[in-house]
């Protein structure tokens, strides 16, 4: 029963087992992109700009590991987005000074119950990396890390590899030359 | 000693748990009895009196007044002013002995240094001190105040300036009506409230004057935009200081700025973006595409020239190009403090890799650069060792390696002592270039009578190196110094493979300082063959047709050593260096002070241009002279009598005096 169940699969497909085989191929060919995996080949550090004091801010100064990675205008974009954000957050103004008096009112009592403005923005800004690094920056095989992470001293970006394709193609983007 | 404090949080936990110093809390606790006790002896013996005399809100002010000032005392003495967690391993890169321990940055055009921190492993943003107190870099340090018993940075130098503030407003408070409480209870001074109020007036009065002055001295401060650490260091003195920006600007900037925010102890969340294969990749440019272009032309012609002029007639594949041209930017790459080093020139006799080369957070590089270092105290020791044979056939195939790897532990083995030679090679090619540390590793395993063991261990020290460079690292440094070190070991190992080293040797030549033809002229100090000149290799091995090497086998050398009085242990650690090179000297013979190491190689240097005489009639023992004639067999000169010719596997031919 099973075998002529199974035969006539076979001929319900209509394709026979060559075809059958070659769909066996073809699940083994998945299998085997499935088990590529990415590793982490290198990192990057965009150093701060201290050109205009001590703000925050980082170059947009495109690194050249990153050459064949992405697209130079992304990245200038997200730098600049960043260095956007951050000029938000120390901007000195009226909210600023609302929370300071705030604050020396209440005995500093006030900082326990709401957010301070910078830390509003820095979640903008965890945000904004987040969905960069979903859009921009996975598809491309690189991570950025937050710089809160690093004291803001600099932006970390992690360079990843493809392990598991040919070895041809291994290496990271620096070295890539592995004397062949 | 117990542990202490421990100002950690749950990301970047700047220093370990510090010995617990109650000298630290000893200014705290005085500043606080003080505030306290007096400010309560104030409330309870005069207030009573001053609210019943004049208005209750005489109290009431100097509350609301001590309750501000305490409120910033506690945040500022348990404030986070600012600290930096530690920089991770990762991003270090650079060897550290390499690095500068300055770097120029311009701040609203002028030039600001900026200091590398060997705790903290990053270099100093600016107005980032390092305090040996807390031991943290703090952003914007101002001082540590032993008062707090913290650190005044960024985040709590506000809180620190109203304390200061209000402490004053609230001595003078204290002090006034105390002595206007004084001054209306003239004739009732015996009373205690007059005696309690009597004290808590000296007490203020005695703290009013270096509170005050301390007040005045960060008033002027605050309005300049300056810290007090750079203040008192005179870093603007006469100068412009680029930090300020008006002094309304500045006050504004001290009082109504928005809380920085910490870095330490913040959440970390995890990162829940996943990186999956296969990665999408920008369009080259055509200016990228010609270049790649170029450059493997570039590599080509540059391989095919070497493998002519070296008259190769192997069959393998050029040796890769030289290191610069795969990392084009190697001492000025993208990592981590480059992009900066490249807008102001760095100082470059100041290194930010000081003397201690132990260093936990080091990363491989830097602890084979330690070890190497460490290796290389006895750098003045053997001055001819670097002659060695330098082999640096240039492989980076993996296979290769570690079949060099164990060709090498089969025959390549030297002496112990040798490591004398080896560390003073590779204190002098400290510069990342184990290769010529493997080959001063052969000669010095020549040059030693110790058992073969030795450099088998010396090499495996080095294995690891190799086995690194195979794979892909992530560090360029690293990456580049295995590919060195596997070069020497692929030479010593099989003799198919000895024309290698010329082209390779032609690559390394650069870097080695030593004269390309100092073989052939005057024994002076040892030259490092392998490093020479194709032009060099090749008229040696003109020279040396029948100086072909034995190969690495015991046994051949063993009935090569037979005739002569030399222990068998020296044989296999000769061969594989005077095979590399087709040519002498390796090194001296084993078992030899190092300066007869370095007589005995001018010694076989100057053996080839006296044909005859060289075979017993030199002062140095017989023993190393057998081994130079041996080696140095260049020029093949006519033994004098008392020559044995020993052939060896592969057609070589050594004179051995007997």
């Amino acid at each position: 029963m099973v075998t002529s169940s199974g035969e006539l699969d076979f001929t319900s497909t209509g394709t026979g087992i060559s075809s059958s085989h070659g769909n066996m191929a073809t699940e083994f060919h998945n299998l085997q992109e499935l088990r590529h995996s990415a590793s982490l080949a290198n990192k990057v550090f965009i150093q701060r700009d201290y050109t205009d004091g001590t703000v925050c801010k980082f170059q947009t100064k495109f690194p050249s590991e990153l050459d064949s990675r992405i697209e130079r205008t992304l990245f200038e974009d997200t730098v600049k987005t960043l260095n956007n954000y951050y000029a938000e957050a120390e901007k000195i103004g009226g909210q600023s000074y609302l929370e300071g008096c705030l604050a020396c009112l209440t005995v500093y009592l006030i900082f326990l119950c709401i957010e301070t403005r910078y830390e509003k923005v820095l979640k903008k800004i965890s945000r904004y990396i987040q969905e960069q690094n979903e859009k921009v920056y996975a598809p491309r095989g690189l991570l950025i890390t937050d710089p809160i992470e690093r004291g803001m001293r600099v932006i970390e970006i992690s360079v990843y590899e493809d392990r598991g394709s040919s070895g041809s193609s291994s290496g990271s983007s620096t070295t890539s030359s592995s004397g062949r | 000693m117990p542990v202490g404090l421990s100002v950690g949080g749950a990301l970047g936990d700047p220093s370990p748990s510090r010995s617990f110093r109650p000298s630290r809390y000893v200014p705290v606790s005085a500043a606080t009895a003080f505030l306290v006790g007096a400010t309560t002896l104030f409330f309870c013996f005069t207030c009573p009196w001053l609210s019943d005399r004049f208005s209750s809100f005489i109290p009431l002010y100097n509350a609301v007044v001590f309750l501000f000032t305490l409120a910033n005392f506690c945040m500022a003495t348990f404030m986070d002013p600012g600290i930096f967690p530690r920089a991770e391993e990762d991003e270090d890169k650079e060897d550290d002995f390499r690095a500068p321990l300055y770097k120029t940055v311009e701040v609203r055009g002028i030039q600001v240094r900026m200091k590398w921190c060997s705790t903290c492993r990053f270099y100093r943003p600016p107005r980032c001190s390092h305090c040996s107190v807390c031991d943290n870099c703090v952003e914007e340090f101002d001082h540590h105040c032993p008062w707090v018993n913290n650190c005044i940075g960024r985040r709590n130098y506000r809180y620190f300036f109203l304390f200061l503030l209000s402490l004053t407003t609230h001595i003078m408070d204290v002090f006034g009506f105390s002595l206007l409480y004084i001054l209306h209870h003239t004739k009732q001074l015996d009373q205690v409230h007059s005696g309690v109020t009597m004290a808590v007036m000296c007490v203020a009065g005695l703290f009013f004057v270096p509170v005050a002055g301390l007040t005045g001295f960060h008033v002027v401060l605050v309005a300049r935009g300056r810290t007090t650490n750079e203040q008192v260091t005179g870093k603007f003195r006469g100068g412009v200081n680029p930090f300020t920006h008006g002094c309304l600007k500045n006050i504004a900037h001290v009082l109504c700025s928005s809380q920085a925010p910490r870095y330490l102890g913040r959440l970390r969340k995890p990162q829940s973006v996943q990186v999956q294969p296969p990665f999408l990749r920008p369009p080259l440019s055509e200016a990228q595409l010609a270049a790649k272009v170029l450059d493997n032309g570039i590599q080509q012609s540059k391989s095919s020239l070497e493998i002519m002029e070296s008259q190769s007639t192997d069959a393998e594949p050029p040796p890769p190009p030289k290191p610069e041209h795969r990392y084009p930017g190697l001492p000025h790459t993208q990592n981590e403090e480059c992009s900066l080093l490249t807008e102001a020139p760095p100082t470059p006799s100041l290194y930010k890799y000081r003397p201690a080369y132990s260093s936990p957070g080091k990363n491989h590089t830097a602890s084979t650069h330690s070890s190497k270092m460490s290796r290389g105290n006895s750098m003045t020791e053997s001055p001819s060792v670097p002659v060695t044979t330098g082999q640096p056939s240039y492989r980076s195939d993996p296979s290769l390696s570690s079949r060099g790897g164990a060709g090498c532990r089969g025959g390549g083995e030297g002496g112990r002592a040798g490591s004398g030679g080896l560390g003073g090679a590779s204190a002098f090619g400290g510069r990342s270039y184990p290769s010529f540390t493997d080959t001063l590793l052969q000669s010095a395993a020549a040059s030693c009578s110790s058992s073969l063991r030795s450099a088998h261990t010396a090499h495996n020290a080095l294995g690891p190196l190799i086995s690194e460079g195979t794979t892909s690292t992530s560090y360029k440094s690293l990456a580049n110094q295995t590919r060195n070190g596997s070069l020497s070991y692929e030479s010593l190992l099989t003799p198919s493979e000895s024309p290698e080293f010329e082209s390779a040797a032609h690559e390394l030549s650069p870097p080695r300082p030593h004269p390309p033809h100092s073989l052939s002229t005057a024994p002076g100090p040892p030259p490092i063959l392998g490093y020479t000149s194709p032009f060099l290799s090749a008229q040696q091995r003109e020279g040396s047709l029948q100086a072909c090497p034995a190969p690495l086998r015991p046994s051949p050398n063993r009935a090569f050593l037979r005739p002569t009085s030399s222990p068998p242990s020296r044989a296999p650690p000769l061969s594989p260096r005077a095979r590399s090179l087709g040519s002498p000297p390796p090194g001296p013979a084993p078992g030899h002070t190092p300066l007869g190491k370095s007589l005995s190689y001018a010694g076989g240097a100057e053996l080839q241009h006296r044909p005859s005489s060289s075979g017993g009639g030199t002062p140095m023992p017989n023993s190393t002279i057998k081994q130079n004639v041996a080696n140095h067999n260049t020029h093949s000169h006519k033994p004098a009598g008392g020559v044995k010719k020993v052939t060896g596997v592969g057609g070589t031919t050594y004179e051995i005096s007997v």
